[in-house]
């Protein structure tokens, strides 16, 4: 009986191939779509989820006034220790805010993440350095080094650890030993380093309440949280009051930036509104509280989408089941009088769908493998389908399963439940019982395809817009050097002098920030009455120029005012307009305890980029309360940039002779390029989809109208005996799938459109939504229409009639 | 073996009814060869898929083989197919997808016979229609009468007691028809199995034992026929 169904099912199949092709070819594209989201999101999902309390970690959190943030202080992981039973374990984690050379006669490595970790914290993320992770005696600092960084240090072969090195400059003299190798994935992980030291207390001998320290904690099983966030809370406003006593405003070391920033916040009267909060490990990667949840939303966008594309797919299956059923009608007739009960027609027409299903699913792993370097690269990612992706083996078969029932279990109920009377009669008119469901089907999937054709064109149109409209400066021709000497005059101006030198330069100044997207610290100024928290920026002489900002009202600091260096203050319009003064230039504004004198105003600059306003800002050369001017920025005429770059490097240790032993520097419109890196990827999906979609729906349009024409061929010939000529057969048998489209375009409109308007919500700075996208998207699918039908409508133009009458 | 008591049939359009069954009532036996005639529209077919368990009657009662068929539940009527009834429709109604042979055998697989007995089965038929060449043709290779000798071989080889034949010979020369209708004969006479046809051709008819002569629903006439040969 199987065998004997299943000669018939491939028979059938066999004598429709072009319409098995397109079912099958279809449901594969979709497939290997799902396969590589598959992928994506599992890895997305799942980071440190190999650490085997993952979900018992928390990462602490402060609330403040204006902005959520994880540095939280010093003493606060030994108090939370102390006072709570059900905390297990706290461990924490210190970045080094600039980059650190490695290195051995050999050869040098940049560590660009290095990070301090408490002994408890690397055995909370279970570390294991080769050789096993060991307690560090006393005060020691254990380093440990990816192979990466051995390799390149010691090519000629793997030394005994502990190993020598130096640190920093060479001429600086400071070695360290390397206690081993240290191979974590950090890729897949949200602690995330290249050199990693271990110490038994992260905090000896630093300020205790300096707000620079990442601190997790690991609670007992079957805690109850909200209980534990109350007791935490507890601690913290303790730990609070501790600290506004013996508060320090600790200056001059790199790694307090950010403590100070912070401190300053902590110390005014807003000190009591900032809270705690406990953010689960699990959460981090993709939705961190103190953080964005773009990740979070693209994992979202990207698993609907794919399950939206498997439904289009499906429906192709199911609509063209359908429309086979008339062809098999009989069969299921003929059986039903020979005694076949209906359980076993609905498995037979399961079964014949299943093995589709299993050949796309076949041919979608290896579309998939085909496809996965043009995924990785838009999403810089490395995945393989292979490695790390066993679940797929068991979620594979489940979702064969899923989208045969989906895509067979209504044809198959439709087929089984002919009546063989009518069947055998002759005279079946089920197809007008599913001829709505077939054109809701129809009109589901040119929905989805218009929606994602509008989608895409309104994310080119902002792209393009973000990359041409003026962002207020000009980074160009900028190029951001790296640097790790603190400013001091008389050091800096000689550089200067040097490199203004080489031909080409323009000019060349230091900052605390430059316009790569990271927010400037911020500290509170008043003028007039009014007390309000300004982002700061601390800059040189000719930082205005060398970023090409524009000037609104009075001028930018310039040498011929020695003041300025002292106590000159330049603001954007968004702090003017903050303030609400009229003539800002020449007025007081105070702030860190030191009175300022504006001399000018600059045009706001989206430094940040879009997708916030720009920030009421203020520019000094003197701040005590700014983070450290230490990033050097050169405008360079365009003609004489690899001249100078390579003048720069062949100097550098020269020119800048406490930075180290490499010149380090990066494009600044590279790095403000980056910040539209995640609109890209959304462009790249849309991208994916629209074609994906269309082209799955124009497929089922294809096979679809062939039925349906083949089925109108007796009324096609009668008409033609009647005296239509070509032009109305075509235009009859077009109307039909153009209402189709119609219908879709009028319904995924709205749903585009609405859909348009809150994703262009995000952006401070957006486009007017356009109309043309609509437009365009409903042409496209009118001519693709057109363009299919006519092209199945060809033969039954060209038919003679006579052929189709003759039989009857 | 068949009894029909008051058998009535119609559709209502729009709260009109228009009746394709009046009062039917008749009895048909184990061996019978019964030949329905009528005009085109008198219901013939409709009595027929009645008889089949194809169609319910609106009202009546109808018994076969002792058994109250109204009162059936579908798998009891799957049982009565694939043991009592073989059907012979007149557009053949044989499967495309299947060859010859295998047409043949679906009716045993679904009264699961083994294997090997299907085999011996199924080459006995085919060789007693002397169709062994063809086994492995689709019915679009074969004529129409030779497509109806499969559709009878079809009925036969599941050993039905009743052979439900809707004109079977309406769509084929009459030399074939002649061919078909020896068959039916001899089938009942050597096999003793219960044959109904509908019928346009007095010919045919006159096979058979008994002719039903229906007109607007209702059953006019019911003669034995003289067995001239
Ligand atoms: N589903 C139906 N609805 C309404 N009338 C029907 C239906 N099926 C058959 N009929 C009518 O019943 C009558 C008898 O049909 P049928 O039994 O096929 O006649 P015969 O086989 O004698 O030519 C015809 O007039 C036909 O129009
Ligand atoms: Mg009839």
């Amino acid at each position: 009986m199987f065998r004997l169904n299943l000669k018939i099912a491939l028979r059938n199949l066999w004598k429709n191939k072009v319409y098995t092709a397109i079912n099958i070819g279809g449901l594969a594209i979709a497939l290997s779509a799902f396969i590589l989201v598959a992928i994506y999101v599992r890895f997305e999902t799942s980071f440190d989820h190999n650490v085997p309390n993952h979900e018992n970690i928390y990462l602490l959190g402060r609330t403040l006034p204006d902005r959520k943030t994880n540095y939280t202080s010093l003493s606060l992981a030994q108090a939370l220790k102390e006072a709570i039973p059900e905390i297990e374990n706290v461990g924490r984690s210190k970045k080094t805010n600039f980059e650190f050379a490695f290195s051995t006669p050999d050869g040098r490595v940049y560590g660009k993440d290095v990070i301090t970790i408490d002994y408890t914290l690397a055995k909370m993320f279970h570390i294991k350095p080769e050789g096993g992770l060991v307690k560090p005696e006393g005060e020691a600092l254990n380093v440990y080094l990816p192979q990466e960084f051995i390799t390149a240090m010691f090519p000629k072969k793997t030394p005994v650890f502990p190993a020598k090195v130096s640190i920093g400059p060479l001429e600086v003299k400071q070695y360290a030993d390397v206690s081993g190798i240290v191979n974590h994935n950090v890729a897949h992980s949200n602690l995330v380093f290249d050199a990693l030291l271990i110490t038994a207390d992260v905090g000896k001998n630093q300020e205790p309440t300096a707000y620079n320290y990442f601190t997790y904690i690991q609670v007992k099983p079957g805690t109850d949280m909200a209980q534990l966030q109350k007791k935490v809370a507890a601690v913290y406003k303790e730990e609070l009051k501790k600290s506004a006593v013996t508060a320090v405003v600790n200056r001059g070391s790199v790694e307090s930036k950010i403590a100070n920033e912070v401190n300053l916040v902590t110390n005014t009267n807003k000190a009591d509104q900032s809270g705690v909060f406990l953010d689960p490990l699990d959460n981090l990667h993709l939705r961190p509280i103190a953080g964005n949840n773009t990740n979070y939303k693209v994992v979202m966008a990207l698993s609907a989408l794919t399950v939206l594309v498997m439904v289009i797919a499906c429906i192709n299956f199911t609509n063209l089941t359908i429309a086979q059923t008339n062809k098999r009608a009989k069969e299921v007739g003929v059986k039903k009088v020979l005694g076949a009960y209906r359980l076993s027609l609905v498995f037979q027409f399961l079964i014949e769908i299943l093995m589709q299903c299993l050949v796309a699913l076949i041919l979608a792993i290896i579309l998939a493998e085909i496809s996965l370097p043009l995924f990785n690269d838009a999403f810089s990612v490395s995945f393989s389908l292979w490695k790390d992706n066993y679940e797929l083996v068991w979620q594979l078969p489940i979702v064969l399963l899923i989208i045969t029932l989906i895509s067979g279990i209504y044809p198959a109920l439709i087929l089984s439940g002919f009546r063989p009377v009518a069947v055998l009669k002759g005279n079946l008119q089920t197809s007008y019982k599913t001829l709505w469901l077939r054109n809701a089907l129809l009109v589901t999937q040119f929905t989805v395809a218009i929606v994602f054709m509008a989608g895409l064109l309104i994310v080119s149109s902002q792209l393009k817009y973000m990359r041409t409209e003026d962002t207020g400066f000009k980074a160009g021709q900028v190029v951001y050097i790296k640097n790790i000497v603190m400013f001091g005059r008389p050091y800096f101006e000689n550089l200067k002098a040097r490199i203004l030198e080489m031909p080409g330069v323009n000019s060349f100044t230091v900052a605390s920030d430059i316009p790569d997207g990271s927010r400037p610290g911020r500290v509170d100024y008043a003028m007039e009455g009014k007390d309000l928290g300004m982002d700061i920026v601390h800059v040189d002489f000719d930082y205005f120029e060398t970023l090409r900002l524009n000037l609104k009202d009075g001028r930018f600091f310039s040498k011929t005012y020695p003041a300025d260096a002292e106590n000159g203050i330049v603001l954007n319009e968004a702090a003017v307009a903050a303030y609400g003064v009229k003539n800002p230039v020449g007025k007081i504004i105070r702030g860190c305890d030191m009175d300022y004198r504006i001399v000018g105003v600059v045009k706001d600059a989206k430094m940040q980029g879009f997708e916030t306003a720009v920030e009421p800002t203020v520019y000094a050369i003197k701040s005590d309360c700014a983070n450290d001017k230490m990033k050097f920025m050169v405008n360079v005429d365009p003609d004489h940039m690899a001249g100078v770059l390579a003048a720069l490097k062949s100097n550098w240790k020269d020119l800048n002779k406490m930075d180290g032993d490499d010149f380090r520097y990066e494009f600044m419109d590279e790095l403000y390029g980056r910040l539209f890196k995640k609109q890209e990827q959304l462009q790249a999906v849309f991208y994916g989809a629209a074609i994906l979609t269309i082209f799955i729906a124009t497929l089922g349009l294809f096979a679809f109208s062939a039925f349906t024409i083949t089925s109108r061929m007796k009324e096609i010939s009668i008409r033609k005996v009647l005296g239509a000529s070509d032009f109305n057969i075509l235009s009859l048998l077009n109307s039909f799938f153009i209402r189709i489209v119609l219908i879709a375009n009028l319904i995924g409109w709205p749903i585009a459109y609405i859909a348009a308007q809150r994703w262009l919500e995000t952006f401070a700075y957006r486009i007017d939504l356009p109309i043309l996208p609509f437009f365009i998207a409903g042409s496209i699918s009118i001519i693709l229409t057109l363009l299919t039908v006519s092209f199945q409508a060809r033969n039954a133009v060209k038919t003679n009639p006579v052929d189709a009458l003759k039989y009857e | 073996m068949i009894i029909l008591k008051n058998i009535e049939k119609y559709y209502a359009n729009k709260g009109v009814k228009s009746y394709i069954l009046r009062h039917v009532s008749t009895e048909i036996k184990q061996g019978e060869f019964v030949s329905i005639m009528g005009p085109s529209g008198a219901g013939k077919s409709t009595l027929l898929n009645i008889l089949g368990m194809l169609e319910e009657p609106t009202y009546g009662e109808y018994e076969f083989m002792g058994e109250d068929v109204l009162s059936l539940n579908e798998r009891k009527r799957i049982e009565l197919y694939r043991n009592h009834i073989g059907f012979v429709f007149q557009a053949y109604h044989l499967i495309d997808e299947m060859t010859v042979a295998e047409n043949i055998e679906a009716p045993l697989l679904y009264k699961k016979v083994s294997g090997a007995e299907r085999k011996s089965r199924v080459a006995d038929v085919l060789d007693r229609f002397n169709m062994v060449a063809k086994k492995d043709l689709f019915p679009n290779q074969l004529s129409g009468g030779q497509q109806q000798l499969v559709g009878i071989a079809r009925a036969l080889v599941a050993q039905p007691s009743i052979i439900l034949a809707d004109e079977p010979t309406g769509n084929l020369q009459s030399a074939q028809a002649l061919q078909i209708m020896d068959l039916f004969k001899k089938l009942n006479e050597e096999e003793g199995i219960t044959i109904i046809q509908v019928t346009h051709s007095e010919v045919n008819a006159a096979y058979g034992s008994r002719i039903l002569h229906l007109l607007d629903g209702v059953i006019k006439e019911d003669i034995a026929v003289e067995q001239s040969v």
